[in-house]
């Protein structure tokens, strides 16, 4: 049975497109115009994953609204944003509203439904209680990263970072010491537009993650002018 | 040139043109002493109609009356008129002229030889007192014989014949004698002055003689009952010089000529005209009643002249002084002529002015005229005529002082001078004080106004604060103001807001655009290979990079107020930093030069991280092949300076001074990526550290430098100084 995805955007061109780009990878979508039409439809049947746009029409915060909604209901529901701007990154990430990844406009589709595909598997992944699944799990001194399943732990802890933040998390440890470039991070974000703030703001955001469990966390290091270094 | 000069000269603060205009208020005492000028004219003038009408009314008296006036030969040219002057206190009869009157006031009639140093020669003094003439005579006599009672005759010692016509009309003939106890005897003579007619001194005529070097001094007195109203008479002084032969050496006469039987004339106030002024007279004022001969036929009342007070110089008359110095000068700024000298007029002067009034009333025409009689005093001559039948019989004259309107005036002026300088002190302390808050109301608005927009031009402030409250038209200006702001600061927030929405409004669309390229690639796959869509996928990275850029640098000091500080060391922040660079700009060579020592600056990793990256990009951009970029860091005591230089094209002043401007870049037109912002973001950060950024060209006129200067961080705590990330 195919999937359910339920797109959110208020736009009906880029709606349009999102549902046929993502109905043509095999998908059952249901697009909704706006929030209300959304939350009546979810009333309806509850989909496996959704994709919210953060202004619909007047209403500048409808995606959190209706994202806390949804997690409300099911709070494994994996949850797409389609962001604008860097700031939203980090106002996603202080609410805290458990949403797996977020896409910055404009979208390039072929990574949307990447992303789509990822997040489903990653769902069901956890769905199964992924006993047998541990052994996909990387450790690197006390950081024990799980790329299949965006799971990340710190000594023990799970941390709760977002899909672009586990991909660019893998890249920074992938060889322990070394310097990464700004390049490659922006790759790891799987987004055609990014600049190094986007960067920084996403990294700012990782170590925050860190320092909240452990306050004398100092492993994700600035390579000023380059990147950014993992030591432990 | 003029108009350089014009812009240059902008007038007066907004003090001195109020105190200018308090100057406006020396018209008070310049109109007040005008007024006190008109209203002394006024007051003499009123003065001198009543002094005119006074001697008018009294002159009523005497119209018509030629009677009182006509007992005097109208014709004095027969006779010799002796004056007798009239006396104001009782006589003594001691040949002494202290009870005549101040010695210099005395007018001596002469008689005898013409330069009155022969024997017998006399001078002589005329007084009338209480009916009574009284004589008074300096005679030169080197040798006084007086009477011998031996002898019967009287002519024989020196004596003095008096003759007159009596009242009955006969003749009168009185011999004086000199009685060795200095006292003066009168006998009734017979015809040839030989011997007494009557055995008896006739005691009516009373006297005294005072022998002194080479003079005789003689007072004696009678009754003008003796001569009868018409008063008649001669004096003869017979001088014998031998006291043995005792025969006559001189004689001396008043008569006009010896053997000529004519008298001469006693001319006296007329005692009728006298009894009728007497009771008119008032203090302060002299009656005078003169006949048409120009003689003082009766008076009344005195005015004393008082001299200057020699009173020790009290507060009030050093005043007084200080303003009689000041009130020439003062009269002539007014009035713009010459205030009549203080100095009393001279005797003649005040006599010129008594005789223009008798000669002018003696013509028919009433007269007032002012006149000075000493320092301080002043006073007013009336004279009105008396007529009789047509024909002015004479004048009556009536003198007064002006003291009470002199004293009026001065008092009037202090008063007029102090309450000048009173009120304009007062009007100047208050226009003063006004002023200061004026021009502190609108200093502190103008101060409050121009630090509501800051020197790039951004508003800082959307209102007002001072004067906002204030009723007058400061408070309008402020009110104007505020609301010129707050529309300002709409426009800007407008503004402000416009690249977000422009981003918002453009990134749908360019969304749609993209996804629907991508759709269209999927649909029909042999699409994908087109150029065209290629470029169309180009161009919409394009655009959204430009507004992302765009709305990056609006949201700048926003974001940048979200970020937390921390103590970083500069020197090897910047030194990884350069390291890292030289990476990526593989074709350039970067030098970095830095204190070798940590030098903590409380920033923002990232931000500063992108102000180099502006930085770097920008010295990359414009350096010239095969030269390095050259990165510094420099210590100051306060400040630490990072400059990044290239060697290439300088700049001029202009480009130097907007460089960090927004929107302005002076790269050409063949950079459409570039849109100024590279720069203006160094300078938003920097000011957000606290610190500036300019740009310099190199001493040496190689290439351009950038320079930032952010402020050091105090010597830090050691706990503080763990928080720095290596």
């Amino acid at each position: 049975m195919a999937k359910r995805i339920a797109i959110v955007e208020d736009d009906p061109d880029q709606r349009a497109n999102y549902a046929d780009a993502i109905s043509k990878k095999g998908y059952s979508v249901s697009a909704y115009g706006s929030r209300v039409e959304a939350l009546s439809g979810f009333d309806a049947e509850l989909p496996d994953l959704v994709i919210l746009d953060i202004i619909l029409g007047e209403e500048i915060d409808a995606g959190f609204q209706l994202c806390r909604e949804l997690l409300a209901r099911e709070p494994n529901l994996p949850v797409i944003f389609l962001t604008e701007r860097i700031d939203e990154i980090d106002k996603i990430s202080g609410l805290r509203l458990g949403a797996w990844d977020y896409l910055p406009k404009p979208i390039t589709l072929d990574y949307l439904a990447e992303r789509i595909s990822s997040l489903l598997r990653i769902n069901e992944a956890r769905d199964k209680t992924g006993v047998q699944r541990q052994t996909n799990a990387k450790n690197i001194g006390n950081l024990s990263l799980d790329q299949d399943a965006l799971l990340v732990s710190w000594k023990g802890q799970r941390i709760d970072l977002s899909g672009t933040e586990v991909r660019m998390l893998a890249k920074l440890v992938r060889v322990p010491g070394n310097a990464v470039s700004y390049e490659t991070l922006m790759n790891a974000t799987m987004q055609s537009l990014v600049t190094n703030n986007t960067i920084n703001t996403h990294m700012r955001n990782i170590r925050k993650k860190f320092e909240k469990l452990d306050s004398n966390f100092a492993c994700i290091k600035s390579e000023y002018g380059f990147g950014y270094r993992w030591s432990q | 040139m003029l108009a350089n000069l014009r812009s240059r000269f902008r007038g007066p603060r907004l003090g001195t043109k109020l105190a200018l205009m308090g100057l406006a208020l020396l018209a008070v005492p310049w109109f007040s002493y005008q007024q006190l000028v008109e209203m002394e004219r006024l007051l003499v003038q009123g003065q001198s109609q009543a002094q005119l009408l006074t001697a008018e009314g009294i002159s009523t008296l005497f119209n018509g009356r030629d009677d009182l006036f006509n007992d005097l030969p109208l014709n004095l040219e027969d006779f010799e008129p002796l004056y007798a002057q009239p006396l104001t206190g009782s006589i003594r009869l001691d040949a002494q002229t202290e009870d005549w009157g101040p010695p210099e006031q005395l007018q001596y009639l002469e008689f005898g030889s013409l330069d009155g140093k022969q024997d017998a020669d006399f001078q002589m003094l005329l007084g009338e007192r209480a009916d009574y003439l009284y004589v008074y005579m300096r005679i030169r006599d080197q040798s006084v014989v007086y009477r011998d009672p031996e002898y019967l005759r009287l002519d024989n010692a020196d004596h003095i014949q008096l003759n007159f016509i009596r009242a009955d009309g006969e003749d009168g003939r009185v011999s004086l004698v000199f009685q060795p106890s200095n006292v003066v005897t009168g006998f009734a003579m017979d015809e040839q002055w030989r011997y007494a007619a009557t055995g008896v001194a006739d005691n009516r005529i009373q006297g005294a003689l005072l022998p002194s070097n080479e003079e005789v001094l003689v007072e004696f007195r009678f009754p003008l009952a003796l001569l009868g109203s018409r008063r008649y008479f001669g004096m003869t002084f017979v001088d014998v010089d031998d006291p043995v032969a005792r025969s006559t050496t001189h004689t001396t006469r008043t008569l006009p000529s010896a053997g000529k039987e004519s008298f001469d004339l006693v001319v006296l106030g007329t005692p009728e005209v006298r009894n009728i002024v007497q009771g008119l007279g008032y203090s302060g004022a002299r009656i005078l009643v003169i006949d048409n001969q120009a003689r003082v036929r009766a008076e009344a009342g005195t005015i004393q002249t008082r001299e200057p007070d020699a009173q020790e110089p009290s507060a009030e008359s050093r005043i007084s002084g200080l303003f009689s110095n000041l009130r020439p000068w003062l009269h002539q700024l007014v009035t713009g002529e010459e205030l009549p000298s203080v100095s009393a007029q001279s005797p003649i002067e005040q006599n010129s002015v008594a005789e223009r009034v008798i000669r002018d009333s003696l013509n028919g025409d009433p007269i007032a005229l002012r006149s000075r009689i000493s320092a301080n005093q002043e006073m007013i001559l009336a004279a009105h005529p008396i007529v009789s039948a047509e024909t002015v019989i004479g004048t009556v004259v009536v003198e007064q002082d002006i003291d009470n309107i002199l004293k009026f005036q001065r008092t009037s002026l202090e008063q007029v001078l102090l309450l000048s300088i009173l009120s304009l002190v007062a009007v100047f302390v208050a226009l003063l004080a006004f002023a200061g808050r004026l021009a502190w109301r609108i200093r502190s608005l103008r101060q409050e106004a121009s630090a509501a927009i800051d020197h790039y031009g951004r508003l800082r402030r959307a209102e007002l604060k001072s004067e906002v409250n204030a009723g007058d038209e400061i408070g309008d200006l402020s009110r104007s103001v505020s609301n010129m702001l707050e529309k300002l600061h709409q426009h800007n927030t407008f503004l402000e807001s416009m690249p977000r929405t422009l981003r918002h409004e453009i990134n749908n669309p360019l969304n749609t655009l993209s996804t629907s390229l991508q759709n269209l690639a999927e649909e029909f796959p042999g699409v994908d290979d087109s150029k065209y869509l290629a470029s169309a996928k180009r161009g919409v990275n394009r655009i959204g990079s430009i507004v992302q850029n765009l709305a990056d640098a609006a949201n700048l000091e926003e974001s940048l107020d979200a970020e937390e500080l921390e103590a970083v060391d500069l020197d090897s922040f910047l030194r990884s930093y350069v390291s890292n660079c030289a990476l990526a700009h593989k074709d350039t060579r970067m030098i970095y030069q830095g204190p070798d020592k940590p030098a903590i600056a409380m920033i923002a990793d990232f931000r500063i991280e992108q102000l180099m990256d502006k930085l770097v990009d920008n010295a990359v951009d414009f350096h010239r092949k095969g030269t390095a970029v050259r990165v510094q860091l420099d210590c100051f005591p306060e400040t630490l300076q990072i400059s990044v230089s290239n060697r290439g094209p300088v700049m001029n002043d202009q480009v130097l001074k907007s460089a960090f401007d927004s929107m302005v870049s002076h790269r050409g037109p063949q950079n459409r990526l570039h849109f100024g912002l590279g720069l203006y973001v160094v300078r938003v950060i920097a000011d957000h550290h606290g610190g500036v950024a300019r740009a310099v060209n190199l001493p040496d006129g190689s290439g351009v430098a950038m320079l930032v200067q952010l402020p050091l961080a105090e010597a830090e705590s050691g706990a503080r100084l763990s928080a720095i990330r290596p």
